[in-house]
């Protein structure tokens, strides 16, 4: 008996002693400071901090923190805003600013000026702040922007794949490690031979580019390209040393886990880990609010990784962390009804989820099942049997938007097109009668269950997707039995570019697609133009809207470039190729407790900059 | 024992090992036509020129551009220098690196659940052998059936959502300053213990049951030998009878058990690992899945291939310990 006693007391003061060591939940909510404490849900946290290189989970959200682009993209109004730079404009042969009266970019002039075949460039001039730091306190100027470019340019010391498509557009060329031709100038890069004239007063804040002449070639190479200290890297970096090395050693590996930036926040090493990421304001950023204040209102941002889901959900519930940056499932939005102090916000989503046609197959994958797809009322068909807001209760709980044939959101106001909308059009049980009576003419047999016969073989395709698309096709099935077509899951694997798609072994695909100014000159071409290795996946071949994208790339007026981006829309949609399915809404979760005023941005989680600029800290009694 | 059993079954380990390397080699090169395009898949508006240069720089950093049975000796050549290639994360970290960092914190929670699992299992299936048919025996072959139906990563998420998070009796997931924070001492390793209580309970439940389920079948055969008759008639006590006679005997089947879970051992829980943000080797395999990091992959099926042997090696040569009469390939 006394043993027994002894056994349960013994245990008792070993899970007490345990119970009493430390919570990981208990943190945060004893936590006084003006720390932000995110959840997020990955596999590992990167532990290598070179912005360029760490692509991994959460790494591109840390190293756009720690470092800048020159501008960002504002989706809604189309504009770059300022972050190291401060304004950027194209200018004359004369190296004089092409701006109307009121400040915007002149296209009228631009397109006089150079859309003459002799110019093969577009000059632009870009002015950064005078007041930008690294985060060690060394002073950012064009040299390290020069730096950047020129080094994501020359694949001889940066073989690093992103960089060099970034800075694809601009006309600074390299062969064998040699410069062939220069295409970015400052006062001390060759501004002054090129005829441009630098003050020397802004030496260290006024640069020339000479890039494609395509409206949108900046695009990347402004929003893209974290800039580099070049006071780090340029003693370290050469061809037998080159920035992404297999094997960094010494000075590469230190600063490559050791990173200076110039972004508005520093990463504090001795208290992150592999499970933890911690990020502290740095007080000297340049940009200030309107009341001259931090732009950011938290001091410390703490990452805490989860590689369960449905872990993080529960700690966020539970107060171990103030809001979770990954996206939730609508399936778990009335989990939050009955909880206190959830914030959930239901951001519109900026992708549309497509179903993708392999129109037009290598010869070696064609069949007569697959030459139904090359068939333009066979698809106007299944387009027609799409029922896009059956899908979204479905699949999405009703957390998602139709989507325009057009595939573009209509919330992009200056070049959204509702006429593509009139091709799929009617109530939804008309556009079923249409499809079946569509069909009928071209493969009017019909088994006994109901489904179309193609020289006496049921008409069925597969589509390709991921274990997690599975319940989206299932839905597809359901729909396409309407029209008497059998549809099918097929498994993508993990490189179903290389293994199908790429090499036309498919029948359908699911994809999303986002399209905005930012990157159409590059989007419209790799989803409908390009053939081989690129998003054309079903090999789409069509004269006409290749040659209006041609245009649409090609012209210097914006007002142009809008309309036939309009014009653009209608064709995509008449070519049932590309059949919009939903956008999903991007659905995540914060707590009100300790930090309110969480803001909702389209395509975003909670979790975003617009946030981080209006969070209010939450005392007790508030 | 026989030496020259023992030589015979360290040489086909050692066969068995040179062709588990070559296999681990090979197997992921088929089917890819260039390497390099799963380190660098086609990005944005590259050119196919620009992309080439990329390729080609990318295969002379890895060493894909010389040929592949010239690979082969590369990477056995680097083998037996402890190197187990380039990781294709950012950084690019050594593989070898990778693999020390994780494997430790895999190793407390395996050896934990199997020592445990073991010492628990044990006396539990011999008190059900014991007590055959009666409430103690029928308890465990009910508890069995439930808890095999019961899938880890379901057991992992009821014990952190209760312990953990309601009763808050146990992290309800790693404390992320465990790793960050560790030293050798007695703070850091109660940390530890408290950090690894629910991993090592939802793996723990599952092992326990097998083992049990193993001891007790394994005792029940042997209680029905003649030489436990011939004991019990010399009037041995019940004690000596049922630890020196019968559970030694019936020690076969747990060595094999212990053996075959060595590579288990090794290689961790994913899903367990997931669901408390144990950052061991299940997850890193999962990661190096993930990002389609073969070298990695190939490192981690290496080393768990390695050890499976060695396991089977160890069990083999301890069957012959136990049990005398045990050879291999012996005809006669």
């Amino acid at each position: 008996m006394h043993k027994k006693l002894f056994l349960v007391g013994l245990l008792a003061v070993f899970f007490f002693t345990l119970h009493a060591c430390s919570n990981p939940g208990r943190q945060r909510m004893e936590d006084e400071t003006n720390t932000l404490y995110v959840g997020y849900q990955a596999d590992s946290f990167p532990t290598s901090f070179m912005p360029w290189l760490s692509r991994e989970g959460i790494a591109p959200t840390v190293a756009s923190m720690m470092y800048n682009t020159l501008f960002a993209f504002d989706l809604d109004t189309g504009n770059f805003d300022p972050l190291i730079g401060k304004t950027w404009y194209y200018v004359d042969e004369a190296g004089e600013p092409l701006l109307t009266d009121d400040g915007e970019i002149d296209y009228e002039r631009l397109d006089e000026i150079y859309s003459c075949p002799s110019y093969d460039y577009l000059p632009v001039k870009v002015i950064l702040h005078d007041d930008v730091t690294w985060s060690d306190g060394t002073p950012l100027t064009v040299e390290d922007v020069y730096f950047s470019y020129d080094t994501g340019a020359n694949n001889a010391i940066s073989n690093h794949a992103g960089a060099l498509a970034w800075t694809a557009d601009l006309q600074h060329s390299y062969r064998d490690g040699v410069l062939r031709r220069q295409g970015i100038f400052t006062y001390d890069h060759g501004a002054a031979e090129q005829g441009y004239v630098i003050d020397e007063v802004d030496r260290d804040t006024v640069m020339y580019l000479h890039v494609d002449k395509i409206l949108g070639a900046v695009s990347s190479l402004f929003t893209s390209m974290l800039i580099l200290p070049s006071h780090i890297w340029e003693p370290i970096i050469s061809e037998d040393n080159p920035l992404n090395s297999a094997s960094p050693q010494g000075e590469l590996l230190f600063h490559y886990r050791n990173p200076v930036g110039s972004g508005p926040w520093t990463l504090d090493l001795d208290a992150s880990s592999g499970q933890q990421i911690v990020m502290h304001r740095r007080e000297d950023f340049h940009l200030k609010d309107d009341d001259e204040g931090p732009l950011y209102k938290v001091d410390t941002i703490r990452f805490l990784l989860f590689q369960e889901i449905n872990v993080a959900i529960y700690a966020l519930l539970k107060g171990h962390i103030d809001v979770l940056n990954s996206t939730v499932s609508a399936n778990y939005s009335r989990l939050f009804d009955t909880h206190d102090n959830i914030f959930v916000s239901e951001a519109p989503g900026t992708f549309a989820q497509t179903l993708v046609f392999n129109v037009n197959p290598v010869e070696s994958e064609r069949n007569p099942m697959r030459d139904l797809l090359s068939n333009e009322t066979v698809r106007r068909a299944m387009a027609l049997a799409v029922d896009q807001q059956f899908l979204i209760d479905m699949v999405l709980n009703g957390a998602g938007e139709e989507m325009s044939p057009g595939l573009m959101p209509s919330h992009m106001e200056d070049f959204y097109n509702p006429d593509a909308w009139g091709v799929i059009e009617g109530d939804y049980e008309a556009r079923l009668l249409e499809a079946n009576a569509l069909l009928d003419t071209v493969i009017p047999d019909r088994d006994t269950s109901g489904y179309r016969l193609l020289e006496g073989d049921r008409v069925g395709f597969d589509i390709l997707g991921h274990p997690g698309e599975q319940d989206l096709i299932s839905y597809l099935e359901v729909l396409f039995e309407r029209i008497g077509i059998e549809i099918d899951y097929a498994p993508k694997g993990s490189q179903p570019e290389r293994t199908y798609l790429y090499r036309s072994r498919f029948d359908m695909t699911l994809q999303t697609t986002i399209f905005s100014l930012q990157n159409i000159d590059i989007m419209y071409r790799a989803h409908f133009v390009t053939i081989g290795e690129t998003s054309n996946y079903g090999r789409l071949i069509d004269a006409d809207m290749n040659a209006q994208i041609a245009r649409m790339r090609s012209t210097l007026d914006l007002d142009e470039k809008y309309e036939l981006i309009k014009s653009i829309q209608p064709m995509i949609a008449e070519n049932y190729y590309k059949v919009p399915l939903y956008s999903a809404n991007v659905l995540s979760v914060a707590r009100t407790d300790r930090f309110d005023n969480w803001q909702v941005v389209p395509g975003a989680t909670v979790f975003n900059g617009e946030s981080l600029q209006n969070l209010r800290r939450v005392h007790e009694g508030e | 024992m026989k030496k020259s059993y023992a030589i015979k079954r360290v040489l086909y380990s050692v066969f068995v090992f040179v062709i588990v390397m070559a296999l681990n080699f090979f197997i992921p090169r088929i089917g890819v036509a260039d390497p390099a395009e799963r380190y660098y898949p086609p990005q944005g508006n590259m050119t196919d020129a620009q992309y080439e240069i990329i390729k080609q720089l990318t295969r002379e950093q890895y060493g894909f551009d010389v040929s592949t049975p010239q690979q082969f000796l590369n990477y056995v050549g680097g083998l037996f220098q402890g190197d187990l290639g380039t990781s294709f994360r950012s950084g690019s970290p050594g593989v070898m690196e990778l693999i020390v960092d994780r494997l430790p914190w895999t190793l407390v929670l395996s050896v934990s659940t199997m020592l445990l699992g073991l010492i628990f299992g044990i006396m539990i299936g011999v008190i059900a052998a014991m007590k055959r048919g009666r409430w103690q025996d029928t308890t465990l072959l009910n508890a069995s059936t439930i808890m095999i139906a019961l899938p880890g990563f379901f057991i992992a998420l009821l014990l952190s959502f209760f312990l953990g998070f309601e009763l808050e009796i146990f992290p309800a997931y790693t404390d992320p300053n465990m790793v960050s924070d560790f030293g050798w001492n007695m703070t850091a390793i109660l940390r530890v213990i408290e950090n690894a209580a629910l991993p090592v309970l939802s793996m723990m439940v599952g092992s326990i049951v097998g083992y049990a389920q193993g001891t007790r079948n394994a005792v029940i055969a042997v209680t029905n030998e003649d030489f436990i008759l011939t004991a019990k008639a010399k009037g041995l006590r019940n004690t000596t009878i049922r630890y020196k006679h019968t559970l030694r005997n019936a020690m076969l089947p747990i060595v094999t058990s212990i053996g075959m879970s060595i590579s288990g051992l090794i290689g961790g829980q994913v899903v367990i690992e997931q669901i408390f943000n144990w950052n061991g080797m299940g997850t890193l395999f999962l990661e190096a899945n993930n990002m389609n990091d073969y070298p990695l992959m190939m490192g981690i099926m290496l080393l768990l291939s390695g050890f499976t042997i060695l396991a089977i090696l160890i069990t083999d040569l301890i069957y012959v310990l136990l049990d005398p009469r045990v050879t291999v390939g012996d005809r006669r």
